[in-house]
């Protein structure tokens, strides 16, 4: 099977053994230990079962001998004792070691196993011989015959069938898939209505099937049922007799007189006259069944490529559009318009197969929870909602670090030891939630712990310590818990191996704004800590609106926006607080003539564009707006990469540059500009 | 619509073959990490069908289905076991506990679907 997946079984078949060897630690001072017989059982069989699929075929042969040894001890056939757990350890040394090289290659270490098989077997062949389980191959038909049967299948099931999630019609579904079939129902054993059990089955059907397929095939159809059904498959005739007229007599009086088909009444139907014909006329079906492949493996650096020449197509597609609307050539714009909307679905698609749900990744943070949780000996239950969620995955990449970063400080920092939990009357097992859900073109990922929380005032005074405010600003609470995302800021003196890797909340920030995500804490003493992510679903293509301010031409990101107004719908409040008045609310906005510096500032004929921020909308002027634009974002490259107002920039179809600008950080940076120049 | 598939194993690599499988045929997959955790998903949603080991720590196979069986909600749906034994015991055993079918491990991805497809459609 798949390498990803077989990497990830080493992985956790050597958590296994590790499991085992404690396991069998354990035995060693409690021989009669059920639950640690079981525990070992249950490790060992983990690895027989796993081995078998990922195909460390040697692992799981040898495995199931060494299983063997204790499903007899758990069903009390054999006593453990030292010998066996030496025995034990040595097999488990020889698990390491397949585990490590794969399967057996050299003739030494084959005899190696082969003697320790010989030794376990001492233990096991006294009471019976161990199984070799055979590792069956899916279905491959026998050659395929070149000569139908027909079959009269009888179908009994018993009353209770359905109450184990069997559905029935499901069966002769399935017969009928087999070839060509005839089914007779038989209704008589159902009561009155009064009386009927809905969740009762009392029907009964007889099929007639003529299939090319093997008897096993027929019989494949009610593996899982055996057990409840009366099942009869009878060989009536060779070939096709279905249409013979003696037995449609007999299927048209089965029906209309509701009675049971006879074997001995088929069997005793004259075919023989007819066979030859219909055999060659029966249908040539499913002796091909259409193998449909559903899915393909692609190296993700394929994908990486693809969505790269999409965007350059993109690209060019802009030039393109522009040049067929300045040639004014009729054909040419229809052509450039079916360019256009065939790239844009092209970009849609590419970019849909760069995404992979989060769940691949949660694993991860399940088992760091687990792990880090029973080191420091707390009790957490690590919830996840909206696993299905999906993210590009160079976004998914760059989001692990943070992620795990910021779920190492919930269950370090956030959530406390139990009995400190228990006196501050909360429940001694701490809750961490993993939330993730779309927003628009982003997604939204929450991380909730129910812990201590942060105290602003700690945070405050270790700002101050390390010089990052002055002692007598004014700072609001969510102001002081945005100082933890500050470099050089690090709560805990000492520094703990867990979180403290020098690796703070500055980098994770850093890190989200990298992808363009943003990230925001939000904390209660007491009751916990949330940290909130905002990312988007792609880096690379985004929706923008572009727009022009004085000369220029720059690309807000449409996701952002929610709705825009011509200046003169919008009252402008108090122009010395930038307050205007929309439909009777009231938004506070922004000129971006003022914030790019141009000479002139006046904002008659403007246009005024209302865009999400955080909780609130925010107004922001541009000269005109020009329209929709698919754009490919290029990064700005090392000079210019911290400007505050500016996300990359885009290349339009007649080679200009625009910016695009991050409406988030262009709010909240000139916000701060704002602030400070009140202060 | 998607259907829905609980798939409960304590094996993290047989939780994620399973899961990929299923994900890319389309279905919408909830993952519990042994019986106990599975019942979490067991809270009136939809679930199309239940494929669950036997060998699980907290709550086994065998509990699991005996408790779905016991809820109103998922009374009828139907209950796969993986199971590596082909003995007959352990599988008689799951059927009168209300297991649907079964699903013999090692098994191939074809071999899970077209497990699935006897019993949901």
């Amino acid at each position: 099977m798949i390498d990803k997946f077989k990497a990830k079984f080493v992985e956790e078949a050597q958590d296994n053994v590790r499991d085992l060897e404690e396991a069998l630690l354990l035995l060693e001072e409690d021989l009669g230990n059920r639950d640690i017989i079981e525990r070992i059982f249950r490790a060992m069989h983990s690895l027989k079962g796993g081995g078998a699929m990922f195909g460390f075929n040697d692992l799981s042969d040898f495995t199931h001998h060494l299983e063997t040894i204790f499903d007899l001890i758990r069903n009390d056939k054999l006593k453990a004792d030292q010998d066996i757990i030496s025995l034990t350890f040595n097999s488990i040394d020889h698990i390491k070691f397949i585990l490590e090289t794969g399967n057996l290659e050299s003739e030494e270490d084959k005899k190696e196993q082969a003697n320790l098989i010989k030794e376990i077997s001492k233990y096991t062949s006294e009471t019976h011989p161990p199984q070799t389980e055979t590792v069956k191959e899916d279905g491959v038909p026998d050659v395929v015959q070149d000569r139908s049967k027909t079959y009269l299948i009888t179908l009994m099931p018993d009353a209770e069938i359905l109450k184990n999630g069997t559905n029935l019609l499901f069966l002769l579904d399935d017969l009928h898939a087999l070839g060509e079939a005839v089914t007779v129902s038989n209704y008589d054993k159902v009561p009155v209505l009064q009386e009927l059990d809905p969740v009762k089955n009392y029907c009964s059907w007889q099929v007639i099937l003529n299939t090319k397929e093997p008897l096993n095939e027929i019989k494949d159809v009610f593996i899982f049922v055996e057990d409840e059904c009366e099942i009869e498959i009878a060989e009536i005739s060779e070939g096709n007799v279905l249409s013979h007229p003696k037995l449609k007599e007999l299927v048209e009086e089965a029906v209309t007189q509701e009675k049971v088909l006879k074997k001995e009444d088929l069997l005793n139907i004259d075919f023989d006259g007819q066979k030859e014909a219909k055999a060659a006329a029966s249908k040539k079906k499913n002796i091909f069944k259409d193998h449909k492949i559903s899915s393909i493996r692609v190296a993700s650096n394929k994908i990486d490529d693809l969505v790269n020449l999409v965007s350059e197509m993109v690209t060019i597609q802009a030039q393109l559009t522009l040049y067929a609307e300045n040639s004014g050539d009729p054909a040419i714009v229809a052509l450039s318009e079916n360019i256009q909307k065939l790239s844009r679905q092209l970009r849609d698609n590419a970019f849909e197969i760069s995404l992979i749900p989060i769940q691949n990744e949660l694993m991860r943070f399940q088992r760091l929870v687990r792990d880090l949780s029973k080191e420091m000996n707390k009790e957490i239950d690590f919830i996840i909602e909206g696993g299905e969620i999906e993210l590009d995955k160079n976004i998914i990449e760059n989001l692990t670090d943070p992620l795990l970063h910021i779920l190492r400080n919930s269950v370090d920092h956030g959530i406390e030891m139990p009995d400190e939990r228990i006196k501050a009357g909360k429940s001694p097992k701490g809750t961490i939630v993993f939330k993730a859900f779309y927003s628009g073109a982003n997604v939204i990922i929450k991380i909730q712990d129910d812990g201590k929380g942060i105290d602003p005032d700690v945070i405050r005074q270790k700002a101050i310590e390390r010089g990052l405010i002055s002692k007598d600003i004014d700072l609001s609470k969510k102001e002081i818990l945005d100082l933890v995302f500050l470099s050089g800021f690090t709560t805990r003196t000492e520094v703990s191996d867990i979180s403290g890797r020098g690796v703070g909340m500055d980098v994770v920030k850093r890190k989200i704004n990298s992808i363009r995500g943003e990230v925001s804490i939000e904390s209660e003493i007491g009751q916990g800590t949330i940290l909130t992510l905002e990312i988007p679903l792609t880096l690379s293509i985004i929706d923008g609106l572009l727009v022009t301010v004085a000369e220029n031409q720059y690309v807000i990101p449409i996701s952002n926006i929610e709705k825009i107004y011509s200046i003169e719908d919008v009252k402008i409040s108090s122009s010395f607080n930038n307050i205007a008045t929309i439909e009777d609310q009231q938004y506070s906005f922004l000129n971006l003539r003022e914030i790019f510096e141009e000479e002139d500032i006046s904002i008659d004929d403007s246009q005024l564009i209302l865009v999400k921020y955080e909780d609130k909308k925010v107004g922001v002027i541009v000269d005109n707006v020009i329209g929709e634009y698919q754009t490919v974002v290029k990064p700005l490259g090392r000079f210019l990469k911290k400007l505050e107002n500016i996300s990359g920039a885009s290349i339009m179809g007649d080679g200009t540059i625009s910016l695009v600008i991050d409406t988030n950080r262009l709010i909240y940076y000139n916000d701060i500009q704002k602030y400070k120049n009140v202060k | 619509m998607a259907k829905t598939v609980l798939i409960v194993d304590d094996s993290e690599s047989i939780r994620e073959v399973v899961n990929f499988t299923l994900q890319n045929e389309g279905y919408e997959v909830l993952v519990g990490i042994d019986g106990e955790d599975a019942l979490k998903f067991l809270d009136g949603r939809t679930i199309d069908i239940v494929i669950t080991d036997l060998h699980m720590p907290n709550l086994d196979g065998l509990g699991l289905i005996r408790k779905i069986r016991e809820m109103d909600a998922y009374k009828h749906i139907p209950i796969l076991f993986l199971t590596t034994e082909s003995q007959t015991a352990k599988k008689m055993e799951a059927k009168q506990a209300g297991a649907t079918g079964w699903i013999i491990k090692p098994f191939v991805p074809a071999k899970l679907l077209s497990a699935i497809s006897r019993v949901l459609r």
